[in-house]
Parts: C-alpha cells; structure tokens; sequence
C-alpha cells in the first residue's frame, strides 16, 4: 500500500508540475506569433480615416483595454488572476464578446459531434478487430486490408468523398451546417429531426477513419493474447470457450482504452477539419481563426481546456494502471 | 539477417505493401524524365480543363484532310448542340408564344429549327420565365445557328494592306484529319488545375515532395523518440521522470494546435516544405518515445543485459549492443508510421491553409488545397482532387501493409 | 479478476462523466438551457460595459416568442420556428461569424447584414439620407425630401426630412436625430467622426424637418473637400437622439463602452430588424409599420418578410447552398460561376450573362514599394508590368470574372461607363500596355542600361542582382493565384520575383505602417483600391496616388508603396472644389498619364464591388443588365445604395 501511495503521490506531483507549465505555454505560446492583434481591431475601425492622430488614438484605447501595452510578465499574471475567477477577458476577433461567450456557443457542438463519433467508432473497430482475430480465415483476410486501407485516408479524403457522393450527388442528406437553413432553435420533432441529418456526414466522417486504426490495433492485441500461456493453459483446463473469449478481450482491451481516454481528452480540436468542409459549427474552426486571427485569449483558452482534459485523461489512466499492473508500479520504483 | 530478410518478402502483406511503394517511387522518378516540363508552368488558360487529348486546331487546318463519308456524322453533330433537354425547352418556347403543342414534333429537328428561328425573340418574356431561363434561350439560340448547313467552313486570311478578308480554302462538313500527323498534340491524362497547370505531372512532382517531407520528419521524430525513449527508459529514476514530463507535454498540448502555432509563427520568411517537414517531426516523436520506453523498461532485467552490467560494460555498449538490436525491428515499424503520418499531417495542414508556403514545387497537400479553394468538388472536377486522396491513400495504404507485414514476422504470434 | 472489475466500474464512471459533460453543453442551442452567466470581472475597463454584455442572451431568448406574437398572421398549422420560404429572401457571402452587435456608431459588430456606412450604405435596418446608385452615379433622396442644395459659397449643404419618416418606435425623424448624431460621432471619437472631421464643421437642425451640413472651411473661406461633404449624407446613416441618450447614460458617457455596447434595444427607421442570430445564421424580420410604405417613398413595404443569412465556413459552403437553391443571392466568388447553368442546368444567373458576368467596380492593385533597390527606377517597374500576362490572370484567377485589358484599357478609373468617359482615352494611348510583352519589356530594361553583366541569367542594378518578393495575405485565392503570374513574369525578363504569402493579421500590421520603410519581403504586394461610390474616382485616385498618407502609423486609406509626385498631389488636391466637366477631364486625364509613364503601383484585374449571382428557384424579378427598371437598380445584394429598390421589385416563381 505505501508503495501504491508513493506512486500515486509521484503521478501526482508531476501532474501538477506539468499542468503549471502547460499553463505557461498556453499563455505564451500564442504570444509568440508575429504580427499585432489590436491592429486588427483597429483597421476595422480606422477604415475610411484619413488623419493620423484619429487612428493612432483609437489604437491606444484598445492596447490599454487589452492590456497588450504592459509588459509580458505583467499580462502574465493578469491573466493568472482572472482564470481562476473563470474570467478569459475579450476575444480579440470577435470583439466585444467575451472569450466565454464564444466557447458557450461552439463547445456543445463539438463535443456532441466527437465524444460519440469517437465511442462509436472506437466500439465498432474493436468488435471488428477482435472478431478478426477470432474467427480468422477469410473475415480477417478481407477485413485487414480494409481496416488499413480506410485508416489510410485523410481525414478530410474521407469527409470529401462523403460530401460529394452523398449531399452533392445524391443529395440525401444536408451539405452544411448545423441544423435545416430554415429554421430556428426550438423543441420540436422537425428541428431534431433536421439536427440528426445534418449530424450524419461529419459524424460518420470521422467514425469511418476512427474504425479502421482500431480494428488493426485490438486484432493484434487479441491475437497475442489468445496464443498466451493461460489461454493454452485454460483450453487444456477444458474451460468453455465463450468464457475464454471474453477474458481474452477483457485484456487486450487495455491499451486500447489508454487510446480512447487520450482521444476523448483531445477531442475538442481534432474535428476541424469535419467541421470546416461540412460548415458544422463547433470549436475546432473557432481556434482555426482564433489563430489566424491572432485572438490570443481565444487560443490561450481553448488550448487550456484541451491541456486540462488531456491531462486528466493521462493522469487517471496512470492511476487506473498503477492499480492493475503492478509491474508498473514496479517498474517506476527502481 | 539474410532470414529475417527472406521472412520479411513471404509475408504477403509486405509483399503488397512493398510492391504499391515501389510502385510509387518508380513512377516519380521515371515519370520526369519523359515529360522534363517543370511542373508549376501555367500551361492552360482557363480552369479545370478536362482529361483527354487536345489537338491543336491552327495545326489541324494546315495538316492534310481526308474525306470519310460517315453516316452518322451529321446526327453526331446536331446531338452534341441539340440534346434532348434543349429540344423540350425549344417545345415550352413555342407553346409559350402560342403554337399549338399538336403543331410540334421535337423529333423532327428540320421543322423544329424552322419554328425556333421564325418564332425566337430574345426581347419576349412568357410569363413564368425567369432571367436564367431568358439567357438559357439566348445561349441556346446562338449554339444552334447554322446546326444543320451542309456548306463548307470558309478559311480566311487578314490581308493587312486592304483589310479584308481573303479566302485561304474551305473545309468540308466530312473533312479529318490524322492525328498522328499533326504535329501539336497534347495529351493530359488528368486535365489541368485552377491555375491551369497540367495535374499529372504536378500531382508526379508532388508526390516526390511529399515523400520527401514523410522521410524528413519521419526520421527526425523517430530519432528524436527512440534517443529519449532508450535514455528515458534505461536510465529511469530522475531522468526518466522529467523526459516523460516533456512527452507528457507534447501529449496533452495536442500537437495539432502545436503545428498551427510553430507553422504559424515561422510564417514570416520561409514556410518552405522541408521547414514543414522539421515541424512535424518534432512534434510527433511521442509516441514513439513512449513506446520505446516501455521495450527498453521490460528488456533492461532480461538476464542478458544484467550479464552485460556484471561485466562492466559501458552504458553505450548495453545500449548498443544489448538493448537496440532487440527493438529494432520496433523502431523500423514506427519509422514507417511515422512516415506515413507525416504525409497525413502535411496534407491536414494544407488544407487548413498552414501548409508549406511555396511555389516552387507543389505538395499533396497544396495540390489539395487549392482544388478546394476553387471548388474542384463541388463543380465535379473530380480529377483536380480525387487522385490527390487517392495518392495520399496509396502511400499510406502501401506504409501500413508492410507494417502489419513485418509486425507479423517479428511477432510470431501473429502468424496464422 | 477484482481489478478488472473496477477498472470497468471506473471506465464506466468517466463514460457517465463525459456523457454529462456532453449534454450539458448547448448541442442543441436552447436559450432556456443556459443561465446567464456571472458578469466577469474586468481587467481596466469600466465594468458598466460588461454588464451591458449580457443582454444578447435574453434577446435570444425573446425572438421565438416574438414571432409567437406575429404567428397569429399566418396560416394556422404553419410550422413557427421555420422561416416560410416563400417570404424568406435567402444571402450568402456577406457574414462571416456570428453577429456581435447591433450598434451603428460601431465598426465592429461584425454584422454584415445592417450595418455598414460605406459609399454604398447599406440600409436594410438603418437609413441614410440619400441612396447611391453605383450605376448612373446619381443620389437619390431616402430620409430627405427631394434634392440637397448647396448654397452660392458652396460651403453649406441644405436638406429637408420627408415628412413621413418615423422611427421604429413611432416618433418621427427628425434634423435634430441628424445632428445629434454627428455630434455623438465627434464626441466620442467614433469612426464616422474620426474619419469626417477633418470636412465638416457642424451639422445643424435649422428646423425639424431641414438639415444644414456646414462644411471646414480652409483660409480663403473656401471649403476643404466639398465632395466629401456631399459623400457624408449618402454614406452615414440617422440614428435616434433620444436611443442615444439612453446609451450615452447606460455607457456613463465613456466612449469605448459607448462603442462596445452591442445595442440589442437600438431604434431604427429601416424595413428590417433583428429576429433571430446565433452561431448558424442571421435572420431579419421585416418591420410593418415601416415608413417607407408611404407614397413618397417606395409607395409598399419591401416583398420578402424575412432576410436570411446562414454562416458558412468558407466558399465552397456557400456555393454548395447557392447550387442547392438553399441561397438566392450570393455575394460571394464563386469560381467558374457559368458552370452552375451551363454545365449544372441551375437557374442561377449574374447581372451580366457573359463574361466578366458581374460589374467591374475596384482595381486590386500590386503596389511597388519605391525604397526597394531598383524599383526606384521606372524602367523595371514599367517592364514587370509590361510582363506580366494579364489574360491568364483574368481567366485562371478570376475565372473570367474580370474585364479584360483589352475590353477596359487600364488607367485609375474602373470599368464602369461613367467613369470610362471621365478622361481621354485618345490622349495616353501610347503609354498603354497588355501585358505579355516580354519582348517590350526586356528591350525597356536594355535601354535604360539595366543588363545582366555577369551571366548569371539576372539582370543588376548598382551592382546588384534584381531580386524581389511578390506578396499578398495568404488564403487570399484570387490575389495569390494573379501573385503567383506575376512571379512567373519575372523569370522571362531576368528579375527574380519570388512569392510569399503572409498571415492577413501579419500582412496587414506591416502594409499599414506608413511611417517608415516597408520590410524585406514586400517588395510588390497586392492590396485594394476603392470601388464605386459619390466621390470616385477622386477618393480611388487620391489613396493609389497621393502622398498625404506618407508617415501614417496606420494607413488605412492607401499609396502604401509611398509614392510621391507634387504634380499628382496638386491635381488631387485641386479636384473636388473643381465643377467645370471639362477641366475635371484635363485633370482626370493628366492623373492618368503620370500613372502610366511612372507606374507606381498596377492593376492586375477588375473586380465587382460586390459579386452578385441569383438563384430563381424561388425568387425572380432580380436585377439584370437591361431589365428595363428606371433609374436602374445595381447588382449590389438588394441592400446596398440605391439597390435595395430591388426589394420591392421581387416575385415569387410559383406564387
């Protein structure tokens, strides 16, 4: 038990430790970029002036009011302050709204579209890669080669191809967007009705490439752990076969959950690309323009919230495993 | 060696895998050499030209003309300006001006060119007709003038002094030409692009750059994963805690919204294709230092290296001689994926607009880029962006077949 | 065994967890879901503002119910939360983003459907006094009544309010809302003030229902610009003193709040106002009570009931709607535009049937920066020019969406009829070019001694070889691709041009400083020029030309190569008090001869001032050349100047 609780204390240090600086590179990182953020709030203003003081006046209201005038180390801890009051300031492109304003907007989307398509798709290649290994013969001829080849397309490939074949030509189901163009948000069958049809082709989109690299991957697992020793040896015990299936897979599952929880801590901007070509709203193409647009609390925001999950996603894994494994828990001791 | 190598070429995934690569890289390096053309020259004005052969038209009027009587020649001719469509909406013309429907056979095209002519008037609007039915009928009534003349084409000359026009020779309704005998002829198996540059030969070049970019930022990220998987690993304590530190980083700061920022940031001069291909590789040596990590931890108290230990070998000496050798097969597999991810992620990153920055030689992912910008998809100009995702596919396709290839020769188990 | 079933347990538990998370978060967005969150502290600013902030939510809110209250109208049974669409005019092209505010002393609400004062104002909510039409470059009044007059000085602008004009809430509009609302725009250092105070002196109500504009004045008593003075009353719209007041008390009379308020309870006088915005789309309500049904003004209210805008992501969205019939007017590029009836069969159309299909209105221009080693010599910059080939450009970058050189010879002004006639072609025929002429332009380079001595396949100049940096914004897809020309060009006539394409946030911080040199890399770069409007070609001219704008640390006008000729500057500055047609033509017609002779920057195509493609699957009666509407309405959306008289003149299909 001490040994567990050293471990855990450890995995929990740098936990932190990784989270402090992670917060710092959030902050910094976008501040990095090139160029100048308020100018752009500016040249909206300014067009059509034609007097220097006018301009160069207005600049100044908006570095004050951004506090992009002060120096890095001051925003720094300005803005340390402010998040732990849960206050992200001003988005810089959208201006005036408030950083908090935009992600209210655009993060149910995105994680109503991901957290499924990656559960869904993570489910379905995992069955197909375990029964692969299962059955063998010809499903698993047919099924390798088509796993691979589907976890081979890009991303956007697979969000192209779907696009074209099934809204363009077909026209079964909506091109863009989030919901029916003719409607308003409300509580009604039509209006869910349309949320479901335009949440197909990105959906699906991202489950399709999602399954293939799953299938690969649990179909090598379950083979080693159908030729390992206490299957062998549970066989020879005359121990039904179902039963022994089902603790096969039990274990091969274990990375493959590692994969899930660290897909699902990222999930907020891996569907970017799904969103831009299927016009879905969601905050994947908001940090796309966050940074293009140089909105550094935007970015500094979103980026905080993947780190965060991510984090957590990491850390809980580590505990769950330091608990199962105790060849981990060993491993790190020495 | 020599085994491991014959075992590798049994596998018949590698085989395949192997085979398509090959495949590949023949083709880019044979390809230029029979078309020397450099691969960005703007060939074509316009956009989208479609696949197939073009003859040069001024060649073809100097090049010898032979008489074929075919018979389907003339219908040929009248179906290519007057398809069925256009003949129903000469029919909702006429009766929209008031011809009796019964007066009006579509079928019979003399009569109905007949009607058209004596009845068009580009000025009349029939109630229902919307402006882009007004210019549909205009467009219509010009490509039909003349559809049936069995006259020759009269061939003229500008003469400069007099400024007029001189005949220079006619051309029959039932001239052609060979050819093989006109000395302009291009053939563009894939069309041209946006730019109007022949896609071929662009996707052949891009396909060596991206290749490129994969290897670039394969190596460095495998290289850079396995130093710090092997010392992280090996070492352990301390050492180990900090360098997973720094992986853990790269793993929850997602290295996408990493590339954005560094591509980003670099944006100012050069975002040329092999400064992308160095991003990439130092942002997805992670995994790979993971991994490598968790081999090195459950090989580092096999007896062989305890052994090692006993016999006062150097760090490197394990190292290289008792801990690479038993991973190598590993570190080959992830250079692989790590090759055919980095192709993904050039690809991903163009298509975001944050791809290299050149116009010196195209990428995959450029190619792709600005197929979308100009609507390739949606125009159904499936040339100017199918091949490219097929291309993509193709790689990683043939990278990942002999992965799971050499994953079943060095994993036994895997063996059916 | 036990550890695998409370790894199971554990998975399960975070499953659960991140299920919560998921519908917590607004998939679908309910305003009700949502409680209005804690106004966040604010770093410096007066927190008055953000408490102002809020209120979008609850606005959000109210729309549905709103319409419940209009439903009772409609056919029973019809669907409330669906747009009828028979009565909703469907746009793209124009909002990119979702809408911040509603302010009109704003510039940045982001809200492209109603607000933005510009040559051609766009007047679907707020109003100015008089419309442009971009198409006989005459004003037509709106708010005012009849004509403006100037008085014998031409130093003061009189006009009077048509009597029938009221505000949204009823009270008539009045000269004191006009010069209130000057007053606020100088005030509070607004965009409008900022940019007109240097023209106008004040504006006054001499009596309800007559404005007088009084014009600066310079040290003869003459007006500064009279032609900026006439260009504020078709630009800038009427907003209500007595909303404004209330603002003014909301904000605590502090500007930057004043501008940051995002306006949800503004009064209007236009036809239209917010129903509904998120995220996904705009939606505008007309307002039936509108004034303008009266007979002095368009005689009925404006046909469709709703104006929608959906927020697409990018083009090929938005094309993709276009094509489906989701969109009936586009103001978007959409590449090869005549494949959609040509080769789709589509009933969409564009103002002109063939190519350039739209109105050429601006010049996007490749500016020289001067301080560049050699490209202070007129030589290179006349033979890159010369190189370049224009016709691809036209055809592969703009997709034919563009007049040809050859259809408009190049000078300042754009391709429109009216100002074609405005200098003497005849006169700076010679100092044309088409472009393509590598022959020309290397025997220019020769002559003016400009060779390559050493062999290396690049000419020099001082010594040095040429070598410069084409540039313009990246995912700029029309500017890059006429960029990527013009590189090309360079190699034929041995000056190395290579391209480079920076970040907009980056490229436009660095353009914009006109107070020093311009950096490495930008050595040609594209930016625009001004369209149509009441005061061009002058304002085009003065900001390609005039060195005023030398020394700008943020120059958002123009002649960012910094170009500098006293004899340009004089013309431009003697123009706009100049009414005689005649001497306007000399003085056009020189402006263009010293563009030509010193090239200082080039224009690569003709572009609309809005592109404007139709679809008639639901709506017809759209604009088009020719339709026989008098005075005609131009092809700008049915929402800019004088073309929201298009509104009125819309039909259904099938009705």
């Amino acid at each position: 038990m001490k040994g567990y609780r050293n471990y855990f204390l450890t995995k929990l240090l740098w936990f932190l430790v990784t989270l402090v600086v992670a917060f710092i590179l959030n902050f910094t990182l976008p501040r990095l970029m090139p160029g100048d953020p308020v100018a752009a709030i500016v040249a909206r203003m300014a067009q059509g002036m034609s007097n220097t003081t006018g301009v160069q006046a207005i600049y100044e209201q908006y570095t004050e009011l951004f506090g992009t005038n002060r120096p890095i180390v001051e925003q720094f801890f300005i803005y340390m302050r402010n998040v732990f009051r849960g206050d992200f300031g001003f988005s810089f492109s959208q201006y005036p709204r408030t950083v908090a304003d935009v992600l209210r907007t655009s993060i149910g989307w995105t994680i109503a579209l991901q957290f499924p398509a990656i559960v869904v798709g993570w489910s379905i290649g995992n069955w197909l890669g375990a029964l692969a290994a299962y059955r063998k013969g010809t499903f698993d001829k047919i099924l390798m080669p088509a796993s691979i080849f589907a976890s081979s397309l890009p991303a956007f490939g697979m969000a192209i191809i779907l696009l074209v074949i099934f809204a363009v030509s077909l026209k079964w189901l909506p091109t863009s967007g989030g919901y029916g163009y003719d409607l308003i948000p409300n509580f009604s069958w039509r209006f869910m009705w349309s949320v479901i049809t335009h949440y197909q082709l990105p959906f699906w989109s991202i489950v399709l490439i999602t399954i293939g690299g799953q299938a690969i991957g649990m179909r090598a697992m379950a083979i080693y752990e159908l030729n390992s020793d206490y299957v062998k040896y549970s066989r020879f015990m005359g121990i039904k076969d179902g039963k022994i299936v089902r603790y096969v897979f039990r274990n091969a599952m274990l990375p493959q959950i590692t994969g899930l929880a660290l897909a699902i801590g990222t999930m907020l901007f891996g569907a970017v690309v799904a969103e831009v070509i299927f016009s879905y709203p969601g905050l994947g193409s908001t940090i796309l323009t966050a940074v293009l647009g140089q909105d550094y609390p935007l970015v500094s925001a979103t980026t905080l919230i993947i780190t965060i999950m991510a984090l957590l996603a990491n850390f809980i894994i580590e505990i769950i495993y330091g608990i199962l494994d105790p060849r981990i828990k060993a491993a790190q001791a020495d | 060696m020599k085994h491991t190598l014959r075992q590798v070429f049994e596998s018949g995934k590698f085989v395949s895998g192997f085979a398509i690569f090959v495949a590949i890289l023949l083709v880019v390096t044979i390809y230029p050499l029979l078309v020397p053309e450099p691969p960005l020259r703007i060939i074509g004005q316009g956009t989208f030209f479609e696949p197939g052969i073009y003859v040069n038209v001024y060649d073809s009027i100097s090049a010898p003309h032979f008489t074929l009587n075919l018979d389907e020649a003339a219908e040929r001719r009248i179906a290519g300006r007057l398809a069925d469509r256009d003949r129903g909406a000469i029919l909702t013309w006429l009766v929209g001006v008031g011809i009796p429907e019964s007066e009006i056979d579509i079928a019979n095209t003399e009569q109905l060119l007949d009607q058209w002519f004596s009845n068009f008037d580009p000025t009349v609007r029939i109630p229902g007709m919307t402006n882009a039915d007004r210019n549909y009928y205009i467009r219509l009534n010009s490509s039909i003038q003349g559809l049936l003349s069995t006259e020759d084409v009269i061939i003229a000359h500008a003469n400069e002094e007099t400024a007029s026009l001189e005949a220079a020779g006619t051309i029959r309704p039932s001239a052609y030409v060979n050819v093989g005998q006109i000395p302009n002829v291009r053939i563009l198996p894939l069309g041209t692009d946006n730019f109007g540059r022949d896609v071929l030969t662009e996707l052949v070049k891009a396909t060596a750059v991206s290749l490129k970019i994969g290897f670039v930022a394969g190596i460095i990220a495998t290289t850079i994963g396995l130093i710090l998987g092997l010392v992280s690993g090996y070492v352990g304590g301390f050492v180990d805690d900090v360098l997973m530190f720094i992986t853990n980083m790269f793993i929850v700061i997602p290295s996408f919204v990493l590339l954005i920022l560094i591509s980003f940031s670099i944006s100012q001069e050069q975002r040329g294709a092999v400064t992308i291909a160095v991003v990439i590789g130092f942002t997805s040596w992670v995994w790979t230092a993971r991994a490598v990590r968790s081999q090195v931890i459950s090989l580092r108290n096999r007896d062989h290296v305890n052994l090692s230990k006993l016999s006062g070998h150097s760090i490197a000496h394990i190292i290289f001689r008792d801990i690479l050798p038993y991973i190598a097969s590993y570190v080959v597999m992830a250079l692989i994926l790590q090759i055919s991810s980095a192709i993904l992620a050039e690809a991903g990153l163009s298509i975001l607009g944050l791809g290299p920055k050149t116009t010196e030689v195209p990428t995959l992912g450029l190619m792709m880029n600005w197929a979308m910008i100009y609507q390739a998809h949606i125009l159904g100009k499936w040339w100017a962006y199918l091949p490219v995702i097929i291309v993509i596919a193709l790689i990683a396709f043939s990278m990942n077949l002999m992965n799971t290839g050499l994953d079943q020769v060095f994993n036994p188990a895997l063996r059916e | 065994m036990k550890h695998r079933r409370l790894l199971f347990l554990i998975i399960g538990l975070l499953l659960a967890l991140s299920l919560t998370l998921a519908a917590c978060g607004p998939s679908v967005p309910t305003p009700e879901a949502e409680e209005p969150e804690p106004a966040p502290t604010e770093v410096e600013a007066a927190p008055a503002e953000e408490e102002e902030a809020a209120p979008p939510e609850e606005e959000e809110e109210a729309a549905p119910s709103e319409e419940e209250e209009a439903a009772p109208a409609e056919e029973a049974g019809a669907d409330p939360n669906a747009l009828p669409r028979n009565e909703t005019l469907y746009f793209n092209g124009q909002q990119w983003g979702s809408v911040v505010g509603w302010n009109p002393y704003s510039n940045n609400n982001n809200n492209a459907m109603t607000i933005a004062q510009q040559d051609n104002a766009r007047v679907l909510m707020f109003e100015t006094a008089y419309l442009y039409n971009m198409l006989d470059s005459q004003v037509y009044p709106l708010l005012a009544d009849g004509p403006y007059e100037w008085n014998a000085d031409r130093t003061e602008i009189t006009f009077s309010i048509k009597p029938a004009a009221h505000w949204s809430d009823g009270t008539p509009v009045t000269a004191e809302d006009y010069a209130y609302t000057w007053a606020t725009h100088v005030k509070y250092n607004t965009p409008t003030g900022a940019a007109n105070i240097d023209y106008i002196d004040d504006i006054v109500a001499v009596d309800d229902g007559t404005v007088m504009v009084k014009a600066k004045l310079d040290e003869d008593g003459n007006a500064l610009n009279p032609l900026l003075v006439e260009a504020y009353l078709s630009t800038n719209y009427f907003i209500q003193k007595a909303w404004t007041q209330t603002l003014e008390e909301r904000v605590g009379n502090d500007a930057t709040a004043l501008l940051a308020d995002p306006a949800e309870d503004v009064v209007y006088s236009g036809p239209y106002h917010k129903y509904f915005a998120d995220d996904s789309k705009v939606v505008l309500i007309r307002d039936d009570n509108y004034w303008g049904q009266d007979a002095s003004m368009w005689g009925s209210l404006p046909v469709p009931k709703y104006l929608a805008h959906v927020i697409f992501k990018d083009n090929a969205a938005g094309t993709t709607a276009l094509q489906a019939g989701e969109v009936d007017v586009s103001q978007q590029f959409n590449s090869n535009v005549n494949l959609l009836w040509e080769q789709d069969g589509l009933p969409i159309s564009t103002y002109v049937p063939d190519p350039p299909y739209m109105i050429g209105a601006s010049l996007p221009t490749a500016f020289f920066n001067l301080d560049s080693p050699g490209l202070d010599q007129v030589a290179v910059r006349k033979a890159i020019a010369m190189a370049v080939d224009y016709p691809t450009i036209i055809a592969n970058a703009m997709t034919n969406q563009s007049a040809t050189f050859d259809q408009v010879p190049r000078s300042l002004m754009n391709p429109t009829e009216g100002e074609q006639a405005l200098y003497d072609h005849e006169a700076v025929a010679d100092l044309q070019w088409v472009g393509n002429d590598i022959e020309g332009a290397n025997a220019l380079l020769d002559e003016a001694g400009i060779v390559d001595t050493d062999g290396d396949g690049w000419r020099e100049y001082e010594g040095e070889n040429l070598s410069y940096v084409a540039t313009c914004p990246n995912g700029w897809s029309d500017w890059q691709a006429g960029i990527e020309v013009v590189a090309a060009a360079g190699a034929e006539i041995g000056i190395e041009i290579t391209s480079n394409y920076p970040e907009w946030s980056v490229y436009q911080t660095v353009v914009t400083k006109s107070d020093a040199p311009l950096p490495e890399g930008y050595d040609i770069f594209m930016m625009w020029s001004d369209g149509a409007g009441p005061t061009q070609p002058w304002g085009r001219i003065r900001k390609l030309m005039s060195s005023e704008f030398i020394g700008m640390s943020s120059n958002w006008n123009g002649n960012w190569g910094m170009y500098a000729n006293p004899d340009a500057d004089a013309i431009i500055q003697a123009i706009p008090a100049e009414t005689d047609p005649d001497a306007l033509r000399e003085m056009y017609t020189d402006l263009v001869r010293i563009y030509l002779t010193e090239v200082p920057s080039f224009t690569l195509m003709y572009r609309p001032q809005s592109f404007h493609t139709v679809n008639e699957t639901v709506w017809t009666n759209f604009p088009y050349e020719g339709d026989g509407t008098n005075p005609p309405v131009p092809p700008l959306n049915l929402m800019d100047g004088w073309s929201v008289a298009g509104l009125y003149n819309l039909e259904l299909v099938n009705p």
